[in-house]
């Protein structure tokens, strides 16, 4: 009864070990007893050495060993000697290409080996033309590309996922994510980082709506990697990574420009490479596009980015690289950056005036935001006006650093400041109704920040002091937090000041 | 197309037609013999459900031209087999033993050669230790024995 492996006949196991490798052969000896007069049969190892190595150094005189009875060569030993060659060969030939020191030395070492060498320098020399991605056309190497990044997810937008989502703006996301989901735009980066990185001339393209790849062949190439006549050139191959492995034909893209009423000299200009500032400017207009998007629809809001910053950032690069446009562009995004540079980035101000400011030379605009850095500057030299808990302001209730709930819009923030009584103008107070507040207007009022990150002025009636943990604030008021305070205090469930200056007994 | 008859070693007759059972060299040569008798064929080696699946082998490779002999250029042999054959070879180990003797009894060359090829495959890469726990091989050395042939066979490990 045939039950195992062990109980097969020699004659069985013999053919089993011919279509096995000498290395599987070794490893089933060291199983049992059984397989030692298998797999030490003279013939197998006769029929290893022809099988595996051509080429023998004359010392071995092969020849006559194998016109010889069979029993009279050591052939397992004579393999296994060639087999430890065959290793140290491929050895010495990573540590020649590994390091350019001391090749002389090791190509001594390999000649020495003499023919018992040959084997293993035609195995690593010859390239295996079916599998080699490298030795492919250029074109058949893009599509590779391709449809490489696409089966493993890397380019692209998963199903079912909003397409504006912020994420999908930033190389950085695309690439750290699981599931690396990219605007057409990154996707085009990604695919021409990795083309370039095997030789092809890969850019992107600013195809309008939607970025493409062009892939250009060498001069005198075509994207068969034939060479054509000296005067032509090869016509580029144009793709789309973020859809996967297809060629996007010339003739469709022309087509839909003509559709969009462009004119043949600025299509040919569209279907040329992009360059790197054109690439980053359209990014910075994805972003603003997809904020804009996203805040029309804040329940789709999805993000783990931080929304402001990549705001601030898209309008810097925007303005920077659209410099020699019309100015009615720069007048557009101005309000926009300083808002976002007074409330958030105030330490920005010799950015602004090194870089912004010069844009707007000639234009009216320009007095206005000297004036506006000038005050900037100035307050911030003036010593701020100390606040002591004394000289009638003995009854403020709270202290800076305190988070409450507001009792009637019911929003969380922080104390960053206070007056002994409403010190905001009168049309203010008039327009927020102070005066029908219980205690009106004299009654003390506090500086706050919202955790929508606004910067509000609050009634003390209105403030309910709220006890929590500092893992329960939300996540947008610690983000910010740092600005005013040093620390949050466990113990006293409120934010350390770091306004000393200002408020010292707070 | 003339059908003859088999009897398994358990008894039971067979009837296949001629062409199929005459990729058994052993087979043709019985038929060869015996003449158009019409006696059934015993096979006194290869029980019913073992042979049914021989039979199944030959059907489905009966038109196949004859096996050139193993092309003397490229010596070393490719353990490559054809989808059909890979998928019936997905058998327990016994009845792939089984179908193994078998073609090796019959005489179908081929059939042996998917066979060893199958087995080969299963062994292929593996450590001794997994190649015990592949075929439930049981591990018969002494100590001292299997430190001397892990020496003689140091050679072939991973380095």
């Amino acid at each position: 009864m045939v039950r195992s492996l062990i109980h097969l006949p020699d004659e069985i196991l013999n053919s089993v070990l011919c279509y096995s490798s000498p290395r599987s052969c070794a490893a089933l000896e060291q199983t049992n007893t059984r397989f030692r007069p298998v797999t030490n049969e003279p013939l197998l190892w006769r029929e290893y050495c022809q099988s595996h190595y051509k080429f023998w150094d004359n010392r071995h005189e092969i020849r006559q060993k194998l016109s010889r009875p069979v029993q009279s060569t050591d052939w397992k030993a004579l393999f296994v000697s060639r087999y430890l060659v065959d290793c140290s060969v491929t050895r010495i030939l990573g540590c020649i290409l590994d390091s350019q020191t001391g090749r002389i030395e090791k190509f001594r070492s390999v000649v020495d080996l003499g023919y018992d060498a040959k084997d293993t320098l035609l195995r690593h020399g010859c390239v295996n033309s079916g599998d080699d991605v490298l030795a492919r056309s250029p074109r058949a190497k893009a599509l590779a590309i391709a449809s490489w990044l696409e089966v493993n997810g890397l380019t692209g937008i998963d199903p079912g996922r909003e397409y504006h989502t912020l994420d999908h703006n930033f190389l950085g996301m695309a690439l750290q994510t699981t599931g690396h989901n990219s605007l057409p735009l990154v996707s085009a980066a990604i695919f021409c980082f990795v083309a370039r990185g095997i030789g092809l001339n890969a850019q992107p393209c600013g195809f309008p709506f939607h970025v493409h790849v062009i892939v250009t062949p060498q001069p005198g190439l075509d994207m068969e990697g034939n060479t054509v006549a000296e005067d032509r050139k090869g016509e580029p191959l144009y793709l789309d990574p973020f859809r996967g492995a297809r060629e996007t034909p010339v003739s469709a893209l022309r087509s839909q420009l003509a559709f969009l009423g462009m004119s043949t000299q600025d299509q040919i200009t569209t279907l040329g490479e992009s360059d790197t500032s054109a690439v980053v400017l359209r990014c910075g207009k994805n972003i603003l596009n997809s904020i804009r998007l996203e805040s029309q629809h804040p329940e789709a809001l999805n993000t783990s980015m931080d929304v402001v910053s990549a705001k601030y950032a898209a309008i810097w690069s925007v303005m920077l690289l659209s410099s020699d446009s019309r100015p009615t562009d720069l007048r557009h995004h101005l309000p926009r950056l300083m808002e976002l540079f007074v409330a958030d980035f105030p330490s920005d101000l010799f950015l602004i005036e090194k870089y912004i400011v010069p844009l707007f030379q000639g234009l009216y605009e320009h007095e206005h935001i000297l004036e506006r850095l000038h005050v900037m500057k100035t307050v911030d030299e003036i010593p701020k006006r100390v606040r002591r808990r004394s000289e009638g302001n003995t009854s403020i209730r709270y202290a800076v650093g305190q988070v409450f709930r507001h009792r009637r819009y019911n929003y969380t923030a922080v104390i960053t400041g206070w007056d002994s009584e409403c010190g905001a103008g009168e049309p203010w107070m008039m327009r927020m109704g102070i005066d029908r507040l219980e205690a009106g207007r004299h009654q003390s009022f506090y500086h706050v920040l919202v955790e929508d990150r606004s910067v509000r002025y609050v009634a003390e009636e209105n403030v309910e002091l709220i006890l929590l943990n500092f893992t329960e604030l939300p996540g947008s008021l610690t983000a910010i937090a740092g600005k005013h305070f040093k620390r949050w205090d466990e113990k006293n469930l409120m934010f350390v000041s770091n306004m000393k200056d200002e408020y010292p007994n707070d | 197309m003339s059908a003859i008859t088999l009897t398994s070693s358990d008894g039971i007759e067979m009837s296949v037609d001629r062409t199929t059972a005459e990729r058994s060299v052993l087979i043709k040569n019985m038929l060869d013999d015996l003449g158009d008798s019409g006696d059934a064929v015993p096979l006194p080696n290869v029980n019913e459900a073992v042979l049914k699946k021989v039979i199944e082998w030959c059907e489905h490779h009966k038109n196949d031209a004859p096996s050139a002999s193993d092309d003397d250029d490229n010596r070393r042999k490719t353990t490559d087999i054809d989808e059909w054959d890979q998928k019936f070879m997905q058998v327990d180990q016994e009845m792939l033993f089984e179908i193994i003797l078998a073609a090796n009894y019959l005489d179908i060359k081929a059939l042996l050669d998917v066979g060893c090829k199958t087995v080969a495959n299963m062994i292929k890469g593996k450590s001794p230790e997994e190649i015990r726990k592949t075929f439930n091989i049981q591990n018969d050395f002494t100590p001292e024995e299997e430190d001397q042939i892990r020496r003689e066979n140091e050679w072939a490990e991973d380095r």
